[in-house]
């Protein structure tokens, strides 16, 4: 009940309560905490994915990414994406 | 053969200390004979927070050295029938233990003793590789703030890794806050953690006015935060407690609007 009042007044006021801004980020902070990966061990792993793609299908290796994501308590999501350059206009 | 719990937070000034006091306090209320091993070498507090600092002759390090037996560096509490503190070293450092002889200790201290509690320092290096050691449990106390979560789930992990089983206390808890949304509840810190509640704690000044006094606040009397490490205490024991709902009446609503109490 003092959730759903809080969002209706989230709504109203246009602003999030200050909980949800520290569940939104813990979620991310935690994610990455818990690969053991540091900043650049994740752009060496980045990278390299970037290669493999690349050596299969034209994309642009900048435009790879890594996003990390809790998806439930216990389990924590690595994804990939990567824009595949469309071939009609390369050739 | 008693039975060794570490408690443990990662981070600093959440209230390991004054966890381990209170919660060491309430079971030696309910019977059990209960010591208190502060693991902060360099650094202790736990003497202090117990109001037992005059009392300290010897030492962890001195037993470990040899300079006196276990016996002789346990602190017996005088207000407390069965409370006991071996305390730690302040002019040693971290690396004067390590985790074969607290595990060694820590057995021979089962053997005298239902409980023993030991308070981990704040990290996660060779001090608390030490301090989890002899643990056959862990309770991990976190406060509902981003910093103290993180480092809570880093330990949590760690204490995984080891095979301990492991708990929670979410600690310093304001409903106020918690009801304005201002605040993580007791649910929230329990989901992003996934582990497993021991118990909550409202935030509450008579702990910092009974740790003034070098009192455990559940020899004080019955505030909130006393009867909910009460609860905590019984259920390390195994019991099964409800959480103690913490009424807010009508005297105790002017109390707080006048100003004569802070209690959450």
């Amino acid at each position: 009940m003092q959730q759903v009042w809080n969002d209706i007044k989230g709504l109203l006021t246009g602003r999030r309560a200050s909980k949800e801004v520290a569940k939104g980020r813990l979620h991310l902070v935690l994610a990455h905490d818990r690969t053991g990966l540091d900043g650049a061990k994740l752009q060496e792993m980045r990278e390299e994915i970037a290669a493999v793609i690349a050596k299969y299908v034209t994309i642009d290796a900048e435009a790879v990414d890594i996003q990390i994501e809790r998806v439930s308590r216990e389990s924590t999501e690595l994804r990939v994406s990567s824009p595949v350059r469309n071939h009609s206009t390369l050739s | 053969m008693g039975k060794a719990i570490v408690i443990t937070s990662g981070k600093g000034g959440v209230g390991k200390t004054t966890s381990t006091a209170n919660i060491g306090a309430a079971l030696a209320q309910q019977g059990h004979s209960v010591v208190l091993v502060d693991a902060d070498i360099g650094l202790r507090n736990l003497d202090v927070v117990l109001g037992l600092e005059n009392r300290i002759v010897f030492h962890m390090i001195d037993v470990l050295k040899g300079k006196c037996s276990l016996q002789k560096a346990v602190i017996k509490d005088r207000r407390i029938e069965n409370l006991f503190l071996l305390p730690s070293s302040q002019v040693d450092e971290k690396d004067a233990v390590n985790e074969e002889q607290m595990l060694h200790l820590v057995g021979q201290l089962k053997k005298s003793y239902d409980y023993v509690i030991i308070d981990c320092p704040a990290g996660i290096e060779q001090g608390f590789r030490n301090a989890i050691a002899g643990a056959d449990e862990a309770v991990v106390v976190a406060t509902p703030e981003i910093s103290s979560i993180r480092d809570a789930d880093r330990v949590a992990g760690l204490l995984a890794a080891a095979d301990i089983p492991t708990r929670l206390i979410v600690n310093r808890i304001s409903a106020a806050m918690v009801k304005k949304g201002d605040m993580l509840s007791k649910d929230d810190v329990i989901d992003i953690l996934a582990l497993d509640l021991l118990g909550a704690v409202p935030l509450d000044d008579e702990i910092i006015a009974t740790t003034n006094k070098g009192v455990p606040a559940t020899l004080e009397g019955t505030c909130p935060a006393a009867m909910a490490y009460e609860v905590v205490a019984r259920r390390l024991n195994g019991e099964v407690v409800d959480d103690v709902v913490h009424n807010v009446g009508f005297f105790a609503r002017i109390g707080r609007a006048i100003g004569l109490s802070h209690t959450a």
